[in-house]
């Protein structure tokens, strides 16, 4: 009953994603609103339910039944409805139908034109995405016999940060669709309307990047704690499908603010939103459909591959073939110096894409291989780890020192008294950084120094509070610098060391001794586990602290996981994973030594504070217009 | 110039997405995983064997007929399901097939075959798992067909299925 009620605010919502293409353009406002609004609590509700049947662990319906169980966390019940690939399709749609509603709520006299295209646009994608749900995934199918209890949850899935992180990622990429949105309805105009629609666009791209780049940091910080290899990014297919839209957006925003300021390069940032909303559907094919072998697979079905495809040949044919036809009205002639805030974004622009694609290329290269040649191969690690460093390094010292440049003018001996604290700065701190870990290694020197560099430049802006800052900018740029030391320091300086230890009895890594104190049998809410005691000492035999990594076994998905149990600090994170073993022989164990790792994470949430202080102060903007 | 870069996104985009079309409509496994021992020969290993407790040697077993290795496990649910076609190759095909035991108890084993029945002319205990590195195993279950020179000619990760099944019967008919 309550499931049938969803499968008709399911239909609904499909019913006013429709109307809406009819009416955006020419209907009265009032008409608008109610089918935006309808759309928006039809979606809601079909969410919602969906929702409900997975907390009241409702097994007449098949996608509770496949992906619940009674005796799992209420929150892992609330998490489990987009854990699966039928329920992240219904937050996808009410992710899009929200955005919709934003875009109708800029609604005015002036725009109408603008905002009318864009809703129809939008309208186009979410009618699109409702109906692959309906059609080939539908959450609310029913059982043909009743059981009693579900097949369970994956218990690697059921996890705080795993419970928010698709969310967050969602809200990325289809912020990324409202930006498509402008970008269509900006080229339908054919540029004779004079309207500002890269103020319209811009803080949907902010909301977007501001969501991807915390929505993957979490992605990145469950897997370093989750999946016990000391890592925490692994160039899966899934991770870069999340990494590529994100790379875009980040030039999107750039290169909207020369837009803004110059109204140069125009054409260009309407290919970059078109682009970027593409590789984000894209992404969703290459995990959907089981082109590609990832740890992130959801179930396999070639239909639903047939299905993605043929809505992005659409979507991207219809949205590319318009730029082909009339980017031409969007090139402009306003040159500007190439020592200046526009140059210095360029290049990042140009960097970034560059990325992109060299990302894009290693993805997809063994797909088309195998097309073309019928051998298999393999990308990984290294390909991209050889090829995206050294092309992000410059890109990292231009973000250095872009902000400083002022618009257009500069005289190169300006910039260079300009930088002069921050170069000091910089020095001291690598020095320091440097002589504590005591590796010369090129990267490692490099990354550091990079790091300091942008920091110092920030903090030292941020002190001074110069007025023709964006306060959003510097601290984003600040969390970058953050983030870059944390990644360098922890994959140049990594220790690990792997041994078989027995009970009462220690093994060092870096400067500290760790001492095996036992090992018992737990009962957890839904699993059984061993768990080990060990205690950590420091060089003056004072307790550091104790970690307790854990085996689980989860008896009703019969999967088992291991627990790495982790201490952190500014400095540095222990890191201890248990192995298989016995009382006789000892436990094999994996320690790791991984410094300034919680950098990584801080610089995230710093970065997704700079967004959103950004996000807001252009929505101010948008009111003054 | 200018007139033509506009189109040139379009054409990429569409080339792209050719290259998936043409791999979404093909026959084709995902889980076909590449490996560099194919036409290659085998790995050399020793192992003791389950069922005589002699110690078995590749070099002197894998000459003059196609074999198939399996890598099993009691605990892989997966090897339960593609246990009917392995007894249905050993019955069918008359080849042998030398299951590798992969991580287990070797107590287990013995019922586990007494009960679902024992397609293997040899099994071979890899408690620390060993030759399943030497072999580059990704997970099990795993099949290689190696042929009568001792070269490996498939291989296929995860359970037989019955599609598998027709395709490994069609490489040990032409490696005959």
């Amino acid at each position: 009953m309550v499931a049938s009620i969803g499968n008709l605010a399911l239909w609904l919502s499909l019913i006013f994603s429709i109307l809406q293409i009819y009416v955006s353009k020419k209907g009265k406002l009032k008409v608008i609103s109610v089918i935006v609004n309808g759309l928006l609590i039809s979606s809601l509700g079909s969410f919602i339910i969906l929702m409900y049947l997975h907390i009241v662990s409702d097994f007449s319906i098949l996608n509770v039944f496949e992906n619940s169980h009674t005796t799992k966390p209420l929150l892992y019940k609330i998490s489990g409805v987009w854990g699966n690939h039928e329920g992240s399709m219904l937050l996808w749609i009410l992710v899009l139908t929200i955005f919709n509603y934003f875009i109708f709520k800029l609604y005015n006299k002036n725009n109408s034109l603008l905002i009318s295209k864009t809703l129809k646009v939008q309208s186009l994608i979410t009618t699109g995405f409702i109906v692959f749900t309906i059609f080939t995934s539908n959450p609310f199918k029913k059982m043909i016999v009743e059981q009693e209890n579900g097949l369970g949850f994956n218990p690697i899935l059921q996890d705080p940060a795993l419970a928010i992180h698709p969310p967050l990622l969602y809200i990325g990429y289809v912020g990324l669709s409202a930006a498509f949105s402008f970008s269509v309805a900006t080229l339908n105009l054919n540029n004779k309307e004079n309207i500002a629609w890269y103020t319209y666009m811009k803080p949907f791209v902010l909301v977007a990047w501001a969501f991807l780049t915390i929505g993957i940091a979490i992605g990145a910080l469950w897997a370093y704690y989750e999946l016990g290899w000391g890592g925490w990014w692994f160039w899966d297919p899934v991770e870069n499908a999340s990494f590529m839209p994100w790379l875009l957006a980040t030039a999107l925003l750039h290169s909207l603010i020369i837009v803004e300021k110059r109204k140069s390069l125009q054409a260009w940032v309407l290919l970059l939103a078109l682009l970027a909303f593409l590789l984000s559907v894209i992404g969703t094919f290459l995990v959907r459909s089981g082109i590609l072998t990832s740890v992130h697979t959801f179930a396999l079905d070639p239909s639903r591959g047939i299905y993605i495809l043929i809505f992005t040949a659409i979507l991207g044919g219809y949205s590319l073939l318009l730029f082909g036809k009339k980017s031409k009205n969007y090139f402009d002639k306003n040159y500007f110096n190439f020592f200046s805030k526009e140059g210095s974004i360029l290049i990042n622009n140009i960097l970034m894409t560059i990325v992109c694609a060299t990302v894009f290329l290693g993805t997809v290269y063994p797909l088309i291989i195998e097309a073309f040649t019928n051998n298999k191969i393999s990308v990984g690690e290294p390909y991209f780890n050889a090829t995206v460093v050294p092309i992000m390094l410059p890109a990292i010292l231009v973000m250095g020192v872009g902000p400083l440049l002022a618009w257009n003018r500069n005289k190169k001996s300006e910039i260079l008294k300009k930088i002069l604290p921050s170069v000091l700065l910089t020095g001291i701190m690598s020095l320091i950084i440097v002589s504590i870990y005591k590796s010369f290694s090129l990267i490692g020197t490099l990354g550091v120094i990079l790091a300091f560099w942008i920091i110092s430049n920030n903090i030292v802006i941020l002190i001074k509070k110069r007025k023709n800052f964006s306060t959003g900018m510097l601290v984003s740029h600040l969390g970058v610098g953050f983030l870059i030391l944390g990644i360098t320091a922890s994959s140049v300086w990594q220790e690990e060391k792997i041994t078989k230890l027995k009970t009462n009895s220690s093994t060092e890594i870096n400067r500290y001794s760790i001492f095996f104190k036992d090992i018992n049998e737990v009962v957890g809410s839904n699993y059984v586990a061993l768990k080990g005691n060990f205690v950590v000492y420091d060089k003056e035999k004072k307790i550091v602290t104790e970690l307790t990594p854990e085996n689980r076994y989860y008896p009703v998905t019969n999967i088992y996981t291991t627990e790495a149990s982790i201490h952190s600090n500014i400095f540095r994170d222990l890191y201890i994973v248990l192995g298989t073993g016995n009382k006789s022989e000892g436990w094999v164990l994996k320690i790791y030594h991984n410094p300034l790792v919680i950098w990584i994470w801080i610089g995230a949430i710093v970065i997704f504070i700079g967004g959103t202080i950004s996000i807001f102060k252009n929505l101010e903007k948008l009111k003054k217009i | 110039m200018q007139k033509k870069i506009p189109i040139f996104p379009l054409i990429v985009f569409f080339f792209i997405l050719s290259v998936f079309f043409y791999l979404l409509i093909v026959d084709r496994n995902p889980s076909e995983l590449p490996s560099n021992l194919i036409n290659k020969n085998i790995p050399t290993f020793e192992a003791k064997s389950l069922i005589s407790g002699k110690k078995f040697i590749s070099t002197k077993e894998f000459k003059g007929e196609t074999i198939l290795v399996n890598f099993f496990a009691t605990w892989c649910k997966p090897c339960r399901d593609e246990h009917d076609f392995l007894k249905k190759i050993s019955d069918k095909k008359k080849v042998k097939i030398i299951g590798i035991n992969y991580k287990d108890s070797s107590k287990k084993t013995v019922i586990w075959l007494k009960n679902l029945g024992n397609p293997y002319s040899d099994v071979l205990v890899d408690k620390k798992g060993r030759i399943a590195i030497e072999w580059g195993v990704y997970g099990i279950p795993e099949t290689f067909v190696v042929n009568s020179n001792g070269i490996i000619k498939y291989r296929h990760v995860g359970a037989i299925t019955g599609k598998i099944y027709k395709k490994i019967s069609l490489i040990i008919d032409k490696n005959e």
